[in-house]
């Protein structure tokens, strides 16, 4: 058993190793001021909420229950979900995208602060779970259109806070920084 | 001596590796970016000599030859332990806020897995041959244990490694996890560490590693990336609280989706 054991641990570090030597990042790295280009990692997905707004409106709902037959209805509501589900995945790089401009920020200072960072990993972790969970209830037809706002509203106010916090720093640094930002 | 052809011929042929390695880290310069390295590589040309001679002086089975074998090896571990640290000192210490918070959780590591291993060597310290194990063993972990984490805050920060740190990581890494499971297989029974294939991957562990410190070295090294341009200090005290709370926000309105 505990050579089993062992040799599970010793092929688990060798593949960590590789990993971490040689695994392609699914971050782009844009650790210099000079290469970070605000608009490649700021939110873009939650942006097109509009149009997944009149996706989800209710009035089309009701109109498909009624008016449509049955065949079309379940076609429609199919359809209405996989578009969900690319909106959901589309969140996910938002919040991915978010995520790797806070880590961005950290490692840009000179001083961060351990339980700032610790909460950050743990919110992380948080999402991503929470994301895999939501996902699994879109899947299943329970996915509420409220809800999904709601979550847009979320990342699409923390893009505009970013965006101008970013803008700010861009000016103090212009020289430093890419950025179409606010024009 | 008393080594057979093949052996003599297998350690002839690792020295000679060495005294290339040796000889390419010198040629790059390899000195004025990983210092620790470059001693590390004097430190096992220099090994090869001592033991060399002690064999030829006073035999292989003789107890000179056992401890001087052994005191050897423990520099050499407890030199790849500090070679390790270099490694995440020079990975991370351009960003200096991740270095600060990184720094602690290495030396604490290592205090834990060295303190660790000292309280195992003493309850085994009446059977030598099974002390000496373990004290390897402890100190092996160390490296790969310091290694693993350095690399981890890089691929969290999303650092880039240059090439010939890839190459001197991976061999130093691979050598200590190679020792590990062999020192735990020879700790359970022999049976494993008997076995051909087994055997063949041990022996070759260390020839193995530096196949990789001369891939790392055969090319001239990469010109020094300038130092990063860091943010005013009071930057990031602005932007975590409201990207925190903004995390927060996010994540418990998700978890309210799918409840």
């Amino acid at each position: 058993m505990t050579i089993f054991v062992a040799t599970l641990v010793f092929l688990a570090v060798l593949i960590t190793l590789l990993w971490l030597l040689f695994g392609s990042s699914t971050n782009e790295a844009v650790l210099s001021l000079d290469a970070l280009q605000i608009e490649k990692i700021l939110p873009v997905n939650c942006r097109h909420f509009p149009q997944i707004s009149q996706l989800l409106s209710q009035e089309d709902t009701q109109f498909m229950r009624k008016r449509a037959p049955h065949h079309v209805a379940n076609k429609w509501r199919a359809e209405r979900r996989r578009i969900l589900k690319q909106y959901l995945n589309g969140l996910r790089q938002d919040f991915a995208r978010l995520e790797r401009l806070a880590r961005v920020i950290a490692a840009l200072s000179p001083e961060i602060r351990k339980r700032q960072e610790w909460e950050w990993f743990w919110l992380a972790l948080q999402f991503h779970f929470s994301y895999r969970m939501a996902a699994l209830k879109l899947a299943l037809g329970r996915f509420s259109p409220e809800a999904l706002a709601g979550l847009t509203e979320m990342i699409a106010g923390l893009t505009s806070e970013l965006e101008n916090r970013m803008a700010l720093i861009a000016e103090h640094s212009p020289s430093r920084m890419r950025t179409d930002v606010g024009g | 001596m008393d080594l057979s052809l093949v052996e003599s011929v297998r350690w002839t042929a690792t020295a000679l590796t060495e005294v290339v390695v040796l000889a390419l880290a010198l040629r790059r310069k390899l000195f004025d970016r990983l210092p620790v390295f470059t001693i590390y590589l004097c430190i096992l040309v220099a090994n090869e000599a001592i033991i060399w001679l002690t064999y030829s002086l006073t035999g292989i089975t003789s107890h000179t030859s056992f401890y001087v074998y052994w005191t050897m090896q423990a520099i050499q571990v407890s030199i790849r332990a500090i070679v390790v640290y270099e490694i995440c000192q020079v990975l991370l210490s351009p960003y200096q806020g991740v270095w600060k918070l990184c720094r602690p959780f290495l030396i604490l590591l290592a205090a834990l897995v060295v303190a660790g291993a000292t309280i195992s060597t003493r309850q085994s310290a009446y059977h030598a041959a099974a002390a000496i194990l373990t004290a390897e063993r402890g100190l092996e972990i160390t490296v790969i244990g310091i290694l693993i984490l350095g690399l981890m805050f890089c691929r969290y920060y999303g650092f880039q490694i240059e090439r010939y740190v890839v190459w001197i990581a991976l061999g130093l890494g691979f050598n200590s996890a190679v020792q590990v499971a062999n020192n735990t297989f020879l700790k359970v029974g022999p049976t494993i560490a008997d076995f051909p294939l087994w055997q063949i991957i041990r022996q070759t562990s260390f020839d193995i590693a530096m196949i990789f410190w001369v891939v790392a070295l055969w090319k001239p090294l990469p010109a020094r990336q300038p130092a990063p341009v860091l943010l005013a200090a009071d930057e990031y005290d602005r932007l975590a609280p409201q990207m925190t709370l903004r995390l927060r926000e996010l994540n418990t309105r998700l978890l309210e989706i799918w409840k």
